[in-house]
Order: C-alpha cells, then structure tokens, then sequence
C-alpha cells in the first residue's frame, strides 16, 4: 500500500523531511477513508431520498420503519418526520466530509510543493 | 529539537535509547529508528548492506503482522457501534410509545426471509444480550444508560486504535525510507569503488 517511493541517492534526509513524509502517508490514508466514507454517505443519502418518494406515493396509513432489526409500525407521518431528521443528520455528515477531505488534499498538495522542492525526482508522490 | 536528538541517537551505541528516539515503542509496537546517517548506522548495528536490509525487512514483515491484526479489530468496532446505536434507538422508541400508552407493533424476523407480526405492550423493561450466552433484563432507563456507556467505551478504545494505526504507519515509512537509503547507499558505494577501481587501473 506504498504509493510513494523515496530513492534519495545523495540528498540527505533530515528528521524534519521523514516527518513530512509521514504526515504525507498519513494524509493519504485518510484521503481514501474519507472517499469510501463519503460514497457510503451519498449511498445512504440516495436511500433516504428513495425511501420519501416511496412515502409519497404510497396510500397506507400504517407503514413499516425499520428500527435495528424489526420492523416497527408507524404512523405515516411519524415516519415523513424520521426521514427527514435522517436525511438531516446525513447530509450535515456528507458536508463534514467533503470540507475535510478537501481540507486534506490542500494539505497533501502543500507537502508535495515541499517534498519535491527538496528532493525533486528522488522522490514519488503520486498514485499508482 | 527533533533532529538533534535523532543524532545523540545515532551516535549513542545502542539501538534505540528512551530518552534520544521520540518514542521506543507504543504499546508492543517498537519504534522504527530514524537513519540520520547510513554510514553510522551501520556501523552501529555492525551489520554488512545485505544483512542490514534483511533485517530492515523483517521488521516491516513484523509491522504488516500488527497492522493486520489492528485493521480486523477496527473493523470490529466500526461494525458495533451503529448496532449499538441501533439498540439505543429501539430503546428510545419503546419507551416514546409508553408515554403515548399505545402498544407497538412490529414485524420481526423468525428465520430468513420469514417474519412474524409481535405486539408489544409491557415496555417498563428490555433484556439485553451481554454475550457468552447472558441476557439481562433491565428497565428501559438503565438499558439506555448502559447503552450509552458501551457507546462511549467503544468509540474511545476506536480512537485509542485508530492512533496505535498511525504510528504504526509511521513506523512503516520510516523503515521503507530507511530500506531505500541504505540501498541507494549501497550503490553509490560501489560506483565508487569501481570508479577508484578503475582510476587505479589506468595509473
């Protein structure tokens, strides 16, 4: 899982240099946690969405909302109001992710200014 | 400050000292050394190139083992907590519909892909499944208490996990970059060599 590679062959490499290749790696898992969370945010984001139209058109009075691993019945609105608090919570989550993913890239674009500066071809940056 | 004392490090006789290397180790997990010099390190370890990379090797070996078994416990608790959110939740509801006096009714599976209808009246009290085969019964406040406390325990041991991961990975890429290195050294020794070699070939 090394996307980078470092061949320094005559620079020398400081404390400060392994540090910034660490938080480099660092940042990078993360990069890739926060995709993954991200697309199963917008999953469950268009399965809300489903869910409301599923509600609109359906003429029950009495509809089955899961909770945990049974199916409980619930009056219509109770569950208009439910999706809606969940589609909410949901895309305030999706926000969070999407600034501090791009809060992570603008770091990852800062030390790769940093670590190329000093050591130019030696090293890679880049995905495979 | 970091870097002055990763050179008492190097220039100290032992491998990894507590007070010259950030941290030796974290929880079993021994610090990776940081190379400030490839020369004196190998001397240090006295160990010839090819010895020094294998044994470089075998400690990243040592550090996918670890990781390994740290990323199947994340996976773990990562999986728990929405369900004990979800137990939060059920509990929540139940003790929502006593206030209201109505009975809940629910559709609960039997076996897969078949489902019951249940009628549930009495909600003072849930039973919660504590594991090794143990379910309790307890009142619909104490099971929330309970619930929030699990809640709790398993969010912090994930952050508690989530850290030991980092530095893992740092100890991961500090070796790799070491590995490299001492190899790259290794190379540009040779050309050296030969080019000694043949300078004193010529004369």
């Amino acid at each position: 899982m090394q996307h980078e590679q470092a061949e320094k062959s005559d620079t020398v490499v400081t404390w400060e240099d392994q540090q910034n290749i660490n938080k480099f790696s660092k940042l990078n898992n993360r990069f890739h946690e926060l995709e993954d969370e991200i697309k199963f945010a917008k999953e469950t984001n268009d399965n809300l969405e489903d869910a409301g139209n599923e509600l609109i058109l359906t003429d029950e009075d009495i509809v089955r909302f899961q909770i945990g691993e049974v199916f409980a019945h619930v009056p219509r609105e109770e569950v208009e109001i439910r999706i809606e608090e969940m589609k909410e919570v949901n895309s305030k989550t999706l926000e969070k992710l999407e600034k501090e993913k791009e809060t992570v890239l603008a770091q990852m674009n800062e030390l790769k200014k940093i670590l190329y500066g000093k050591f130019r071809d030696s090293i890679n940056l880049e995905e495979d | 400050m970091a870097s002055a004392s990763a050179e008492t490090a190097s220039s100290s006789s032992q491998i990894a000292t507590a007070a010259a290397s950030p941290t030796t180790e974290r929880r079993g997990i021994p610090a990776a050394q940081f190379v400030e010099d490839v020369q004196t390190f190998l001397s240090q370890l006295d160990l010839d190139v090819n010895s020094a990379l294998a044994f470089l090797q075998e400690r990243l070996q040592q550090y996918k083992l670890v990781e390994m078994k740290l990323l199947a416990q994340q996976r773990d608790l990562q999986a728990k907590i929405p369900d004990i959110e979800k137990c939060l939740d059920i509990v929540a509801t139940l003790q929502a519909k006593k206030e209201e006096g109505e009975a809940l009714t629910a559709d609960f599976e039997v076996s897969e892909g078949i489902f019951s209808r249940a009628r549930i009246e009495d909600k003072d009290s849930v039973c919660l499944w504590l594991g090794a085969n143990v379910m309790l019964e307890y009142s619909c406040d104490e099971a929330t208490v309970l619930l929030q406390k699990n809640l709790e325990n398993a969010k912090a041991s994930l952050e508690v996990l989530i850290a030991d991961l980092q530095f893992l990975r740092d100890q991961v890429t500090i070796t790799q970059v070491t590995v490299a290195r001492v190899y790259n050294w290794d190379v540009h020794q040779r050309r050296i060599r030969q080019a000694a070699a043949a300078a004193a070939n010529e004369s």
